[in-house]
């Protein structure tokens, strides 16, 4: 039996070969006992189509054994029961609670998040009455509340309604979207784009559309958390660089290329998943060095722009435009239409074939209700008027100085993002750390400054690439430096300051960040708001930290 | 494909599709003369002694169809005889429409209404699953076998002569391709063919009826080009359930309102100052709809199960999935990292048995107790119209002690008589359920979703679930279209003045009840059908005749059908993939062009490719004799009748709907 099956086996392979999508496609026959019955009463008529009932008897027996072995493998443990001791069993099991009830800390947590009452901005009025400085929200270029865009969307209200009401593969291509993605398209001078209906399910949709099991991804450490699922949900082979460290990408690069030699891997494909503007901590990428690295190793690369997309770059457009690369060499450039244009939603460009594949492959693209038509035309206005007025980035930009000026001299702590990012985190500065690395104090912020220079001593041995965790992790007190800046940031919304912490899940984060107050400069404040704001900060920075001493 | 009936077609007793126009007295070709009927038909009725009209077109707060701002008589490419645009009998003044035929249909018959409730004491059923006749099964694999040989023996011929074409399906340069031919074969051979039935354009509102942006392919729908035309068409295909998909009425207006005072965005994650006091009301009116102690909200419906499932379930638990489950809930079980088992679609006994089965084995391996079990299933399946068998569901929660998770997002508006969902339907009271999930994008026409349950385990996901953290908040004119629509299905009770604080409380306890006013923005305007919820209830009222009628009338005409009688979502099956093109053209190139959705594998299972409906409360009575008709016809064409039971005669159906649809028991 077994010798007739295994001299079988290559007639067997080669049919299943020719006709593998067919298998893989036969596996929800409902039944075999319908195709059983169906043989003996087709042959009955006519013994020649019985040639085709043999071949999906083939698939159905192959499905059925694969669904047996695979039953076997966990019934390796299972033990019988009667239906007593079952019934025993059920009545013994007492489930944990669904839901923790919130310990002190976090009930103080979620008391302390501010409410904001009408419309947000510059200077919105919080749920206490009080009107205060907005450092908190993303509206880099001050499009919020801009009348224009308010009135082309009642408009588009008045002509569309407002939901999409379908998925966009079933009548929710609305001609609007398709105007957007257009238009973001030609903004970063991609050749298409695919808007997502929420920023963080973009990416997290991107990365498992190409990457499979057996295709290898190379990311940072420190990437942010939407990237991190899915790279959890692509299970692909990932591997690890030290944060914004384009030696030790080249070094990891490098030993893939060694390892794929010698285990004689087959050629997948094979990804750089970075970010432009780090979320984590506002450390912006050396996009040439990276593109250079991608193309001598044959990798594409995913960039997530969504901080940088609308803050940086002479009119927004994000990283490519700051360092004036081509933005084909950036396979697939993934951003945030919320963040970046004060809508909703967010996208990905990239070639015609990379944005087609999403069409069909993107998750949460295929099988989520397309963005409101008001919200897109909120988006494309706000391109526009990105287009048409590149002053206001250079008002961001100047603004974003005004805030450094003032900060980067306060001792207490350090600033580890970078000197145009619109974004900026604060981190408590631990009594011994070393001082400010040069590149913050660069005197030209606009141009791309050199990379942060990695905290290990070079004489150090490198990080393992196939975990996580870096080899050095900067050390720190996650629960003591949140609870100083939470001081922090009470204290400052006392002086009519609205700033937040950077919230993270610490426990599902992969390595956790080191806590920090993060900033969103935007272009609608006054150079002498910024200035009041970040002397209210650097306050409060001093005292709350000079009494921790 | 162009529509052409056939002789069995011409001898069936329905009427041929052109008679609309011919019927439609005076020919209304112009909007002037549409006026001009709607005067004729005025003095008619005072005519026949009528009582004098008032004036009722003052006091309400948004146009009347007849207002010259209406969006279909701005469109010059209107048509006005296409019994789409406008109703075919005039309204007279008397009845008083707030809303624009095209969006929302007008249909004052008080009989063409139905309570969509489940009977007491009976067991759920949904229609038993039919197969077809073998010859279709075999026809059907058959066809499968062709495509899949042709595309092969394409792919062979093509990679050698024309390899210029391939190109980016191989590995080129060192670079493995981003989509080999082997992964996207399925994709290129088998849904390019049919292309045109899928992700065509449009524009404006996605109500009754939609404008589709014509568009032909000159190279077999490998590439597509808009023609510059557009076409209206029947809409039977959007999730526009309670058909507040509009750009008139009160929901529009109050989204007005909004966007002149809130702008369009809340700037940031709910955690980091992107809280609007809006998303506080609307919590607490989402959580007073569907008779929970409180809800979050999320900005993306699919975004609510991937990213709150992680917080509910991690490892060393156990998530039981039905397993024609959403996508996104297969999304967020795996970031979770639960282990999960699925169950056969609705089926108690083998949930009951994996639930023996998994309580007493443990955990894998190491026969540990799970730290707990979730049983998802949602509420209304998408794809099969069947109801969650709530009643024996909560039975087994009785004795199982597992969590039960409901995805609400289909049914929740669509079902019961009061709107809230499959509960309501079952007379469940919603507290006993764990969790109810559901989404803003399909009943309520707005975007989004939110969570419900107990009052410790939302606090709980605000910090803890990847939603209040790290997505962007949901945006006030988006929250405002939720208010609104909420508030006219629940209808608003007035500000509590001389109720004691006592009467309040249990004001705010009752369940279903109206919406208390200080839950609602002050600024916000409110209509007369708002406030005193005859809106809400016009809409359920009809989206449960339309779901019943439509569901009866096409199992009488002698389609198989699958799921629940009062549920909106109708599939109506095909079976040959062949078919579903032809009919999804058949229907779009009509007289009068009906726009269908058609689904195959991967989202059914391989056999049973199918077109699916989507029922409105917009639709109209004549709306669903329409697509009967057409069904009629091109059901005979293609063969589709192959289902069991009693059948009539589509006149029959139609003349006969009231009575079918009050039938207690359909066979
Ligand atoms: C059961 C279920 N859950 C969730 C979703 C996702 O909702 P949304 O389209 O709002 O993202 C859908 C949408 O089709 C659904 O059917």
């Amino acid at each position: 039996m077994s010798t007739t099956a295994s001299s079988l086996e290559p007639l067997f392979t080669l049919v299943a070969q020719s006709y593998e999508t067919l298998e893989s496609t036969f596996y929800k026959i409902p039944g075999s006992a319908v195709i059983a019955r169906y043989v003996k009463s087709s042959h009955r008529d006519d013994p020649g189509r019985t040639l085709l009932e043999v071949i999906l008897i083939i698939f159905a027996i192959r499905t059925l054994l694969q669904s047996r072995t695979k039953a076997e493998a966990s019934g390796k443990h299972f033990i019988e029961f009667s239906e007593k001791e079952i019934g025993e069993l059920v009545d013994e099991w007492s489930p944990e609670p669904l839901a923790q009830p919130l310990n002190e800390a976090e009930r103080a947590e979620l008391d302390s998040v501010p409410v904001v009452v009408g419309p947000t901005g510059p200077k919105p009025k919080l749920a206490n009455g009080k009107t205060v400085l907005n450092l908190a929200s993303y509206n880099f270029a001050g499009l919020a509340g801009n009348q224009i865009i308010k009135e082309r969307c009642i408009d588009i209200l008045r002509r569309y309604g407002l939901g999409s009401c379908s998925p966009p593969g079933f009548y929710g291509s609305q001609d609007v979207q398709t105007q957007l993605e257009q238009d973001i398209a030609d903004f970063l001078g991609t050749e298409d784009a695919i808007l997502y209906s929420q920023a963080f399910s973009t990416i997290s949709s991107v990365i498992p559309a190409f990457c499979k099991r057996g295709d290898i991804i190379v990311a940072d450490r420190s990437v942010n958390f939407a990237i991190q699922k899915g790279l959890q949900i692509s299970r692909c082979t990932v591997r690890w660089y030290d944060h914004n460290d384009m030696e030790s990408l080249q070094h990891v690069l490098e030993s893939v290329e060694k390892e794929r030699i010698k285990k004689n891997w087959p050629l997948t494909r094979r990804f750089i998943v970075t970010e432009g503007i780090f979320e984590h901590d506002g450390v912006m990428s050396d996009l040439p060095k990276l593109i250079e690295l991608k193309l001598k190793y044959k990798y594409r690369l995913i960039l997530d722009e969504s901080v940088s997309f609308g803050s940086v770059g002479r009119t927004g457009r994000g990283l490519t435009e700051l360092y004036n690369v081509p933005v084909s060499q950036v396979d697939m450039l993934v951003g945030s239409v919320a963040n970046g244009l004060t809508a909703t939603g967010g996208f990905c460009a990239g070639s015609h074939i990379v944005v087609k594949h999403q069409r069909i492959n993107g998750t949460s693209y295929v099988f989520s209700a397309a963005m409101p038509p008001l919200m897109t035309v909120a988006a494309s206005e706000g391109i526009s008027v990105l287009r048409n007025t590149p002053s206001i980035l250079t008002t961001l930009q100047e603004n974003i100085r005004v805030v450094r000026a003032i900060l980067d001299k306060v001792d207490c702590i350090t600033i580890p993002s970078h000197n145009a990012s619109a974004v900026i985190h604060i981190n408590v500065r631990t009594p011994s750390s070393t001082p400010a690395p040069a590149q913050l104090l660069s005197p030209t912020p606009l141009s791309p400054a050199i990379p942060a220079t990695p905290l290990s001593p070079s004489s150090a041995k490198l990080s393992n690439p196939t975990s996580v965790r870096p080899r050095h992790p900067v050390q720190f007190d996650a629960e003591l430096e949140e609870r100083l800046l939470q001081d922090i940031v009470d204290d400052a919304l006392a002086q009519g300051v609205l700033i937040t912490r950077a919230k993270r899940l610490r426990d599902q984060e992969l390595i956790g960040a080191r806590p920090s107050i993060r900033l969103a400069i935007s272009a609608a404040m006054s150079k002498k708001d910024c200035e009041k704001a970040a002397n209210v900060i650097k306050t409060s920075c001093v005292k709350v930290l000079s009494r921790r001493r | 494909m162009p529509s052409r009936p056939s002789p069995m077609a011409l001898q069936s007793s329905s009427p041929q599709p052109s008679i609309f126009r011919k019927k439609s007295t005076p020919a209304m070709s112009s909007a002037a003369s549409y006026l001009s009927a709607v005067s004729e038909a005025d003095a008619r009725a005072r005519a026949h002694g009528g009582t004098p009209s008032s004036t009722p077109a003052l006091s309400l707060s948004s146009s009347v169809t007849t207002s010259s701002s209406d969006t279909v008589l701005d469109d010059p490419d209107a048509e006005f005889d296409d019994a789409l645009s406008y109703p075919r009998n005039p309204p007279t003044s008397e009845q008083v429409f707030t809303t624009v035929h095209s969006e929302f249909g007008h249909c004052a018959n008080e009989q063409y209404r139905f309570m969509s409730q489940h009977k007491p004491g009976t067991p759920y059923r949904s229609y038993p699953e039919q197969d077809p006749p073998h010859y279709i099964l075999l026809t059907t694999y058959l066809s499968y076998l062709l495509v899949i040989c042709l595309g092969h023996l394409r792919d062979f011929v093509g990679k050698r002569f024309r390899r210029s074409a391939y190109r980016h399906l191989l590995a080129h340069d060192g670079y493995a391709a981003l989509n080999s031919d082997f992964d996207s074969f399925y994709t290129r051979r088998l849904k390019t063919r049919i292309d045109d039935c899928f992700s065509h354009p449009v524009t404006g509102v996605p109500g009754r009826t939609i404008l589709l942006l014509d568009r032909y392919s000159p190279d077999y729908n490998v590439t597509m080009h808009p023609t510059g035309t557009r076409t209206r068409g029947l809409n039977i295909s959007s999730y526009n359930y309670l058909g507040f998909a509009q750009a008139r009425g009160g929901c529009a207006d109050a989204v007005e309102a909004c966007i002149n005072r809130y702008g369009v965005s809340s700037c940031g994650t709910r955690l980091e100052g992107g809280s609007l006091d809006l998303h506080e009301q609307a919590e607490a009116l989402v959580a007073k709809f569907v008779g929970q102690e409180d809800s979050m909200i999320c900005s993306m419906g699919f975004a609510t199960n991937s990213t709150v499932i992680p917080a509910l379930v991690s490892k060393g638990s156990l998530v039981i999935s039905d397993e024609f489950n959403h996508a996104s809930i297969r999304f967020g079980v795996r970031v979770s990292g639960a282990n999960v088992r699925t169950f056969k679609h609705n089926n108690m006994k083998s949930l009951e048995n994996l639930l023996r089965e998994v309580i007493s084995q443990g955990q894998p391996k190491t026969h540990r107790p799970w730290k707990k079990i979730l049983v998802i299933v949602e509420g209304l399946f998408s794809m099969e119209g069947t109801l969650a068998n709530l009643p024996v569901i909560m039975e087994l929660k009785k004795k199982y002690k597992f969590y039960l998770f409901v995805d609400e997002a289909h049914s929740i508006g669509a079902l019961g008589p009061h709107g809230r969902g499959v509960a309501d339907y079952f007379g469940i009271n919603p507290r006993n359920i764990d969790i109810l999930m559901g989404t803003f994008t399909k009943s309520f026409g707005a975007a989004g979703g939110y969570i419900s349950g107990s009052k410790a385990l939302i606090d709980g996901l605000r910090l803890r679930a990847h939603t209040g953290t790290y997505t962007e908040a949901m945006t006030p004119p988006v929250l405002m279209q939720v208010v609104a629509s909420m508030a006219s299905i629940m209808g608003i009770s007035p500000a509590p003045s001389s109720n004691t604080a006592v009467q309040e409380v249990a004001e705010l306890e009752r369940h279903p009840g109206t919406a208390p006013m200080s839950l609602l923005p002050s600024w916000m305007p409110l209509s007369p059908a708002m406030v005193d919820g005859s809106d809400g209830q016009m809409r359920l009222r009809r989206i449960a005749f339309n779901s019943r009628y439509l569901n009866r009338g096409l199992r009488r005409l002698g389609f198989i059908t699958y799921g629940c009688a009062d549920s909106p979502v109708i599939p109506l099956l095909l079976f040959n993939p062949g078919k579903m093109a032809v009919f999804s053209r058949m229907m779009r190139t009509r007289a009068v062009p009906i726009v269908v959705v058609v689904v195959a594998y991967p989202a059914t299972p391989l056999v049973t490719s199918r077109v699916r409906f989507c029922v409105s409360a917009a639709h109209t009575k004549e709306d669903m004799d329409m697509v009967l008709t057409a069904c009629d016809e091109i059901g005979d064409l293609l063969d589709l009748k192959q289902g069991q039971g009693e059948r009539w005669p589509l006149q029959e159906i139609i003349d006969r709907a009231v009575e079918l649809v009050n039938m207690p028991e359909d066979s």
